[in-house]
C-alpha cells in the first residue's frame, strides 16, 4: 500500500508543473539575477588604476624622493596611478581632453591641479597631502635630530601597520554570501505547497478528490504519512538540485562540511512541507489560492526579514529585536548555512537546528490536531 | 439488509438539514433518492458514508455500525461524487488504478479489474488522456471508473449525470443498471425524475430533509388522487369551453392557454372518450390529442403543492 500511494503522489507532485516552476525554477532564476547583481556591484566596488600626470619639470627632476615615491605607486600589479610625465602644458591639454583624472606640480609644496571632483581626484589629492605630511615631519626630526638620519630613512622605508586582521572562520569573507543563503531559505519554506497540497488531498471538506480518498478502506493518517514522504523527497531533491546549482553553476560557497549543508538543506525541506502542512489545515478558507498566496507572503516576509533583499536588516532585527530572528525559520536556516561556512565552532548552528526541528514538530503536531478528525461538520 | 439508517437529524447552525431520517435499502436494489435541490441527498449520503457528523441517529451497513474507521465495510462500498474527483496529474488509467489500488491489494487482480472498469465507461480509446483532455461526458465517465473499479456490493451514485449530454447520460444509466445486474446494490440520487423512473426499482422522496414517500414508482403514483391528463393541442378553443369542460363527471382541473388545452382528470377515470365527443360537438380543430399517466412530479406536487424543479 505505502509504495502504491507513494509512487503515485511521486506523479502527482512531479507533473504539478507550476508548483515545480515555484518551488524549482523561481529560485534558480532568483539566483541567477542575484548573481548578474552581485556581480556588477563588485565590480564597481574594485579598484582600477587610473592615469595621471606629473609635470616632468626641473623641479621635479630635483626631488628625488618625491619621484621615487610617485614611481613606487606607480608600478605593480597594486598601483594606484597610470603615470605620465610630461610639459605643464601637455599635462593641462589631457586635462581637458579628460585622458587623466589631474596633474602634478612639484614647487614649494606639491600641488595638485584637477578640474571635477570625485573619487579618483581624491585619491591623488589624498596621496600628495600624505607625501608632503611625511616629507614634512621627516623633516622636522632632521632639524633637532641630524644624527637620525639613517634610522629615519630606514623607518620610512618600512611600511608598519599597527592592527592585525584576523578572519572568524577558515573561509574567505564574502558579502554577498547571506543573500544566497537566505534564498535557500525561502526555497525551503516555499516547499510548503506541496505539504499544502497533501492536506487539501486528505481533508475531505477541502476537496471532492479528499473525499474520494477518505472513503477507501486505509487509515486516513497513514495515507497522509505516505503521501508527505513522497513530498518529502520531491521537495529535498529540489533544495539538493538548486544547492548543485548553486555551488557549480553560480561558484556560491558552502564551506567544507558538505554533510551538515545536506542535513540542514534535509531539515529546511521538513520545515516547509511542515509549514505549507500547517497553513494548509489552519487557515479557514476553502480557496487554494488564498493558502498559497498566505504560505508565499509569509516566507517571502521571512525572506526579507533574513536579509534577502537588504543585507543589514538580519543584523537590525538581531540586534534591536532577536526573538524575531529564532522566530524565522528562514532566518534560522541562512543562519545555518552562514555558520557552517565560517565558524569552525558549532554552538550556534546547532542552536539554529534545535529551533528548526522544533518548528518541524511544533507545525507537525498543530497539523495532526486538525487533520486527525474523520467526520466532518460540512463538506 | 444492506443499509439501514433510524432517525438520522442533521443541522446545520439552524437549518434542519435531516429530519428524522429513515430508510432502509435491501440487497439487489436501485434504490432512486429523488428530491428538489436542496432537500437533503448529498448529506443523507455523506451521513450514511461517515464523512458528515449528525446530530441523532444510527447508520449500520452490511449489518455493522457505519464509522470512518469501519474499513471492513467500506470496502465493500463504491462512491461516484456529484462533482468529478479525480487527480488532474494521473492519465485515466492511473486514475481508475490508484483508486482501485486503494481497496485491492493484488497488482495482477487489480491490473484486471482497471481494465475490465475501463471498457466498463468505454474510455478505451482514452486510457492514455489526462482528464483536462476529456469532454465532461469522458470525464463523468471516468469519475464512474474511478468509483466502481473494485467491484464493490453498494455503490452511491450521487447526481452522476448533472451537466452531461444526452449520449453520454444514456451510457451511464445503462452502465448503472448493467452493474445492478452483475450484483451490486445501488442508492442513485438525483433531481431528474425520469432518470429515477427509468432505473430504480424503488423510490424515496425527499423534501426538507424527510422522507415523504417511499416505494416502487407505481405504489407512488397511486398513493395520489390525480389520474390521466389529457392534452389537446388547437388554436380553435374557446374561454367558454374550459369552464364547460370542467363539468364533465371526474375532471378535476382544466387549463387553457398557448395553443394548448390540459385536461387532469380523477384517479381510475377515463375521460379521454368525452374529451373527444366535446371537440366533436363544438366542432373545434385540433391538431394532436395524447394523454399521460401521472409522473413523480405529480406525486411530489401534491404530495408537497409545489414543482420537483422549484
Amino acid at each position: 500500500m505505502f509504495q502504491h500511494i507513494y509512487i503515485n503522489r511521486l506523479k502527482c507532485i512531479l507533473r504539478d508543473r507550476t508548483l515545480v516552476f515555484w518551488t524549482l525554477v523561481f529560485p534558480i532564476v532568483l539566483a541567477v539575477f542575484f548573481k548578474m547583481g552581485f556581480s556588477n556591484l563588485i565590480t564597481a566596488e574594485s579598484f582600477h588604476p587610473f592615469p595621471v600626470a606629473v609635470v616632468n619639470d626641473s623641479a621635479y627632476q630635483k626631488n628625488e624622493s618625491f619621484r621615487s615615491t610617485l614611481k613606487s605607486v606607480s608600478e605593480g600589479k597594486e598601483r594606484l596611478f597610470i603615470l605620465t610625465e610630461t610639459t605643464k602644458e601637455t599635462a593641462e591639454k589631457l586635462l581637458d581632453d579628460h585622458k587623466i583624472f589631474g596633474y602634478l606640480t612639484v614647487g614649494q609644496k606639491i600641488s595638485v591641479t584637477v578640474q571635477n571632483t570625485g573619487f579618483e581626484q581624491s585619491i591623488l589629492r589624498s596621496f600628495a597631502d600624505s607625501y608632503m605630511q611625511t616629507a614634512s615631519a621627516a623633516g622636522s626630526i632632521l632639524s633637532s635630530n641630524p644624527s637620525a638620519g639613517k634610522k629615519l630613512a630606514e623607518s620610512l622605508k618600512k611600511q608598519l601597520e599597527y592592527t592585525r586582521e584576523t578572519s572568524g572562520g577558515s573561509a574567505p569573507p564574502d558579502k554577498t554570501l547571506n543573500y544566497f543563503y537566505s534564498l535557500i531559505g525561502m526555497a525551503c519554506l516555499y516547499g510548503g505547497v506541496w505539504g499544502l497540497k497533501e492536506v487539501n488531498d486528505i481533508q475531505a471538506n477541502l476537496s471532492e478528490r479528499a473525499a474520494r480518498v477518505n472513503l477507501a478502506p486505509v487509515h486516513k493518517l497513514k495515507m497522509f504519512t505516505t503521501s508527505m514522504c513522497a513530498s518529502l523527497t520531491v521537495h529535498f531533491s529540489e533544495i539538493l538540485v538548486f544547492l548543485l546549482f548553486l555551488r557549480y553553476c553560480l561558484n556560491i560557497g558552502f564551506g567544507t562540511k558538505t554533510w551538515l549543508v545536506i542535513l540542514t538543506s534535509f531539515v529546511g525541506s521538513m520545515v516547509g512541507l511542515a509549514f505549507g502542512a500547517f497553513v494548509g489545515a489552519a487557515v479557514k478558507t476553502d480557496s487554494e489560492g488564498i493558502k498559497t498566496a498566505v504560505l508565499f507572503g509569509s516566507s517571502m516576509l521571512g525572506s526579507f526579514l533574513a536579509g534577502m533583499m537588504y543585507q543589514d536588516m538580519k543584523y537590525i532585527i538581531s540586534q534591536n529585536a532577536p526573538i524575531i530572528g529564532y522566530l524565522n525559520p528562514v532566518n534560522l536556516l541562512t543562519d545555518s548555512y552562514y555558520c557552517l561556512y565560517y565558524y569552525s565552532t558549532y554552538s550556534r548552528y546547532a542552536l539554529n537546528m534545535v529551533l528548526l526541528c522544533a518548528f518541524v514538530l511544533l507545525f507537525g503536531t498543530f497539523t495532526y490536531f486538525i487533520i486527525r478528525r474523520q467526520k466532518y461538520a460540512s463538506l | 439488509m444492506v443499509i439501514k439508517v433510524q432517525d438520522l437529524v442533521k443541522r446545520y447552525g439552524d437549518l434542519l438539514a435531516l429530519d428524522h431520517l429513515s430508510l432502509n435499502v435491501e440487497e439487489g436494489e436501485v434504490l432512486g433518492l429523488l428530491g428538489p435541490n436542496g432537500s437533503g441527498k448529498t448529506t443523507a449520503i455523506n451521513c450514511m458514508l461517515s464523512l458528515l457528523e449528525y446530530d441523532k441517529g444510527s447508520v449500520e451497513i452490511f449489518g455493522k455500525p457505519m464509522a470512518p474507521d469501519a474499513y471492513d465495510i467500506k470496502k465493500d462500498i463504491g462512491v461516484v461524487m456529484q462533482n468529478v474527483a479525480v487527480f488532474d496529474e494521473l492519465t485515466v488509467l492511473e486514475n481508475i488504478d490508484y483508486f482501485c489500488g486503494l481497496y485491492v491489494r493484488d497488482r495482477e487482480k487489480r491490473k484486471q479489474l482497471v481494465k475490465e472498469a475501463v471498457s466498463f465507461v468505454g474510455l478505451d480509446d482514452f486510457q492514455n488522456f489526462r482528464p483536462k483532455k476529456l469532454s465532461g461526458g469522458l470525464l463523468r465517465r471516468l469519475n464512474i471508473a474511478c468509483g466502481i473499479a473494485h467491484k464493490p456490493k453498494l455503490i452511491f451514485f450521487d447526481e452522476p449525470t448533472v451537466a452531461v449530454d444526452p449520449q453520454s447520460r444514456n451510457n451511464i444509466l445503462e452502465g448503472i443498471q448493467r452493474l445492478n445486474r452483475e450484483g451490486a446494490t445501488i442508492v442513485y440520487t438525483s433531481h431528474y425524475m425520469e432518470e429515477i423512473e427509468q432505473i430504480c426499482s424503488r423510490i424515496v422522496i425527499l423534501d426538507k430533509g424527510a422522507v415523504i414517500a417511499d416505494g416502487t414508482k407505481e405504489e407512488l403514483k397511486d398513493m395520489i388522487s390525480l389520474g390521466e391528463t389529457i392534452t389537446v393541442e388547437s388554436t380553435d378553443i374557446q374561454p367558454e369551453y374550459a369552464e364547460e369542460m370542467r363539468r364533465i363527471p371526474g375532471v378535476v382541473s382544466v387549463e387553457n392557454g398557448n395553443g394548448r388545452l390540459v385536461v387532469k382528470s380523477e384517479k381510475n377515470r377515463n375521460n379521454l372518450e368525452n374529451v373527444l365527443e366535446f371537440l366533436k360537438k363544438h366542432s373545434v380543430a385540433y391538431g394532436r390529442i395524447y394523454t399521460e399517466l401521472p409522473t413523480l412530479n405529480d406525486v411530489f406536487l401534491e404530495l408537497t403543492g409545489k414543482e420537483l424543479r422549484d
